[in-house]
């Protein structure tokens, strides 16, 4: 019976295509491929989401008045509720230290390269979403930390010429954040994001298939003289086995993080309390907030919040049109490599201060 | 003799002149606070209490003993006093006579207070103005400035201590402290008007108003009787009167440092009625802590445990309901409602007990997983080393 | 790979055509090359363990999954709506304390037979509110606090009045819901 399942999928499905393509595929082996499994990880992060994600709609209830106690029923009544709920909250932030580990190891590897620039653009708006996705997700349980975060968070949006008051307006669903701010962020949490996410998932696979694992230019230039520097592994079996380990890793790693460090529920958000102090978001804005506390309030007579957000925008898009102002010379490489060891250490600082200066 | 009289009319001018300064300046302040008065805005004017034979211009201060008596003429006329309030009340001065100071006024005794001492002279307000020196808050100020001076009070042969005492007291940290005007201030027990220690027999009614189940516990107790002959003044007897701090189950007892032990002592059924007042009270407290401490052990593990906070309030209620059930003095009511109070304490114990072992039962489900996962991660370990090793000449997909 | 693969179609159709063959053949072979007998054994043994743990894992995976989309025996949490017990068994002039979420609410008939739900904590110090059907009040026994039939503090301490429900009816189940 199975032996005549396979014919009568093949005959309808691309089945056989797909399986000589996969069969085919090889990857690169060298001393900087262990980097390669980051991609990966990341979608499979994102799988989790999407399945964790899909099991909290059964239960959540996106209104002011019943989010937080939906959040405490399935934490408390429903089977396993905890389990599903601490793997979201872990997951996402694994898949965001994932999403910028593997855009740091592409940039310092050099991947962007021709011709891989669409590959670079649609991954750096794949991480932009990942953060868009931990901004409106934090709001959604509805306590006092993430209802203040958000509210601070959204009055960065104000310092934005022209458009910055409308912005605001958009994302808040009002003037101020309220119940209408979460029904919002909610819609865009699981239908707008995940949308657009998909479609951009899918181009950026389709990319790396088409183009293949990309070979740091050391490791190129090192083979010609030395062809051991360098073997290639097929990719069935032998690297998504090596996947596969590392996903299960990770998987017992969300278990056990969700059982001894459970997400907490916090209190219920009260739109008229007074802000608590030490409001602060998520660690990975926390570099960001921690640079706009420290800018002066001017600048050369512009507004000190304004000329950081100005330089946050240009970064991000420099960022995405790295790929084309990059010029493939030892020279230009070197420049690249400088700007990410400096961001990096940039980041790392600010994250640190920022952890440092709010400890009780 | 020109210089002498011009001396002498120096001097009398000198004398009269800085009078009548200090007449004009005493006017001038009466006059102003007299603009914020409760009788101002009703259309009243100087003239309506400074009343002259003498015609306009002259503003004799009433004597001491005429105050009461002169304020009584418009409030205590009921037909005048409709006209600027029809509700409101006008036996202030008939209550003010069966007083202690007022008799003593009648006596031509002046240190006692009257109408002004109380309410101010020119600035009334009215009682329900927070700036009134009789508003719930600024009351027992208002007393305290005669009963709580003790060389005042000495002429009377009285201690200065009520106000102080009543500071440190129960009502006065309700009041002063959360705002609860319902707290019970000087007036509540002694009256305003009528001003008068509560009677040794009467002041129990007093307490009664808010504390009605105590009271009415009290009444159909042994105890009622045996105070009444002992003539003991009831709730005062084990409470106090002024500085009545919080009750403690520690009060209850035959042991040194205890309220009852005052009268009682371990032998007869008293006694024994006593010792098991006091197990159940304390039974009751202990299943309360027990059950308190592992509700927050489970809370600090990040286990949610709302259904057991629900039963804890629970108990705590019945706690409260046990207290007021000393007043019967009989064990049998008591023991009703420490039973339900320990059942919901266990329940909420249990509760917090079960979250526990739901985090041990999470622990070990997750050490079951990370098990299977582990063998898993081991023979996928070596399969992925038992593959055979890619040969370096695979023809490499699609140019790098 | 391509000749390890090649290997690997041969013993499909020799297990085919050769039933001695087939019995140490497994599914699993499918990226195997052709090896000794010996070999063949070790790898069955460990396609077959890694099929055990990899099942035991999936299992891990979806038994609580199973568990999670069984919905538990309260449906909803009763933090807006709870129920209230019997209509018909609430006579006029009486009344009945319920939980609700995690705080009491009182239902009461008044005596003309209308149904009425507050809060039952009294807005005093917080005790438990009950109803009076002598004195046609909700009553605090704490401090002798009282509330009229529509919730308003009338006597006593109490500063506020009590938070006031709507009351519906479903069959004869009363059904409370906080007004948002």
């Amino acid at each position: 019976m199975a032996s005549r399942l396979r014919p009568w999928l093949e005959e309808r499905l691309p089945l056989a295509d797909l399986l000589e393509t996969l069969r085919h595929k090889t990857v690169p082996h060298h001393r900087y491929s262990g980097w390669y499994y980051f991609g990966g990880m990341t979608l499979f992060l994102f799988a989790m989401q999407v399945g964790t994600g899909a099991l909290l709609l059964l239960y959540y209830r996106p209104s002011a008045t019943e989010a937080y106690e939906s959040v405490q029923f399935i934490v408390t009544r429903v089977p396993f509720g905890w389990l599903v709920r601490s793997i979201h909250a872990w997951s996402a932030n694994l898949m965001v230290a994932c999403a910028f580990a593997h855009l740091f190891s592409v940039l310092f590897l050099h991947a962007y390269r021709r011709p891989r620039e669409l590959t670079w653009v649609s991954g750096v708006l794949l991480l932009l979403l990942t953060l868009a996705f931990g901004f409106t997700g934090y709001l959604l349980p509805w306590n006092e930390v993430s209802f203040f975060a958000t509210r601070v968070g959204t009055d960065i949006a104000a310092t934005v010429p022209v458009i910055g008051h409308g912005l605001v307006r958009f994302l808040r669903g009002g003037n101020d954040v309220s119940g209408a701010t979460l029904t919002r962020l909610f819609g865009f949490h699981v239908a707008v994001l995940p949308a657009i996410a998909t479609a951009l998932v899918g181009l950026h696979l389709l990319l790396v298939q088409r183009h293949g694992m990309s070979v740091p230019p050391s490791v190129e230039r090192n083979r010609a003289a030395d062809p051991g520097v360098m073997r290639t592994i097929p990719f069935l079996p032998h690297f998504l086995l090596r996947d596969l380990f590392a996903w299960t890793a990770v998987l017992a790693m969300l278990a056990a993080l969700s059982t001894f460090y459970p997400w907490e529920l916090g209190t219920k958000a009260d739109p008229f309390a007074a802000a608590p102090a030490g409001i602060r978001p998520e660690w990975y804005f926390l570099w960001a907030f921690e640079a706009l506390k420290h800018m002066p309030s001017t600048l050369a007579g512009i507004d000190g919040e304004f000329v950081a957000v100005a330089a946050m925008g240009i970064m991000g898009i420099g960022a995405i049109l790295l790929p084309f102002m990059a010029r493939n010379t030892p020279g230009g490489r070197r420049l690249v490599v400088w700007t990410g060891i400096v961001m990096l250490l940039f980041m790392s600082a600010m994250t640190a201060l920022a952890l440092a200066g709010n400890t009780p | 003799m020109r210089g002498t009289v011009r001396i002498a009319v120096a001097a009398i001018a000198l004398s009269v002149f800085p009078a009548t300064v200090r007449a004009q300046t005493a006017v001038e302040t009466a006059k102003s606070a007299f603009g914020e008065d409760v009788h101002a805005a009703a259309g009243l004017t100087c003239a309506a209490c400074h009343v002259s034979s003498r015609g306009a211009g002259a503003l004799p201060i009433p004597s001491r003993t005429a105050i009461a008596p002169l304020c009584a003429t418009c409030h205590s006329d009921a037909a005048y006093m409709r006209r600027f309030d029809p509700q409101v009340r006008v036996d202030q001065f008939l209550q003010y006579q069966t007083s202690v100071h007022g008799k003593r006024m009648a006596a031509d005794d002046e240190r006692v207070a009257t109408c002004t001492d109380c309410h101010g002279v020119h600035g009334i307000k009215r009682v329900n103005d927070a700036r009134s020196p009789v508003a719930p808050l600024n009351v027992t100020t208002t007393c305290g400035r005669c009963h709580g001076d003790p060389a005042r009070m000495k002429l009377f042969g009285r201690e200065a201590t009520p106000p102080g005492d009543w500071s440190a007291s129960v009502h006065a940290a309700a009041l002063i402290k959360r705002g609860d005007t319902s707290a019970p201030t000087c007036i509540a027990c002694h009256g305003s008007h009528g001003a008068t220690p509560p009677g040794v027999t009467s002041v129990a009614n007093v307490c009664a108003q808010c504390h009605v189940r105590e009271a009415e516990l009290f009444r159909v107790s042994p105890k009622k009787e045996i105070f009444d002959a002992l003539g003991e003044p009831e709730c005062l007897t084990c409470h106090r009167n002024h500085r009545i701090e919080p009750p403690q189950d520690t009060w209850v007892g035959v042991q040194e440092g205890s309220v009852c032990v005052e009268c009682h002592d371990e032998s007869g059924d008293s006694g024994m009625t006593i010792r098991r007042v006091r197990e159940e009270l304390d039974g009751l407290s202990a299943a309360l802590s027990n059950a308190d401490a592992v509700l927050t052990r489970a809370e600090r593990a990040g286990m949610l445990v709302d259904d057991g906070r629900t039963a804890f309030q629970e108990a705590r209620e019945y706690r409260v309901q046990s207290r007021v059930l000393v007043h019967a003095f009989a064990l049998a009511p008591l023991l009703k409602v420490t039973t339900e109070g320990t059942a919901s304490a266990r329940r909420a114990q249990q509760v917090g007990e079960a979250a526990m072992l739901e985090l041990q039962t999470r622990r070990r489900g997750l050490a079951l997983a990370t098990l299977v996962i582990l063998a898993f991660l081991g023979t996928l370990w070596l399969k992925i080393r038992r593959l055979p090793p890619p040969s370096s000449q695979q023809p490499t997909q699609r140019a790098m | 790979m391509t000749r390890a693969f090649r290997g690997s179609r041969e013993i499909f159709r020799t297990a085919r055509k050769n039933p001695q063959a087939r019995k140490s053949i497994r599914w699993g072979r499918l990226f195997s090359a052709m090896p000794s007998l010996e070999t063949r054994d070790r790898r069955n043994v460990l396609n077959w363990l890694l099929g055990l743990w990899g099942g035991g894992v999936l299992g891990a995976v979806f038994y609580p999954v199973a568990r999670y989309l069984s919905p538990p025996d309260i449906p909803e949490a009763a933090a807006v709506s709870a129920t209230a017990g019997s209509a018909r068994a609430l006579l006029p002039n009486s009344g009945r304390v319920v939980p609700f979420g995690s705080r009491p609410a009182i239902v009461v008939r008044t005596p003309a037979g209308e149904l009425r739900a507050f809060s039952a904590t009294c807005t005093h110090l917080d005790c438990t509110v009950q109803y009076r059907s002598d004195l046609q009040r909700i009553w605090c026994a704490c401090h002798n606090g009282q509330y009229d039939l529509n919730g308003r503090n009338i006597a006593g301490p109490p500063p506020r009045p009590l938070e006031t429900y709507d009351v519906n009816l479903k069959d004869d189940e009363i059904v409370i819901t906080r007004r948002s």
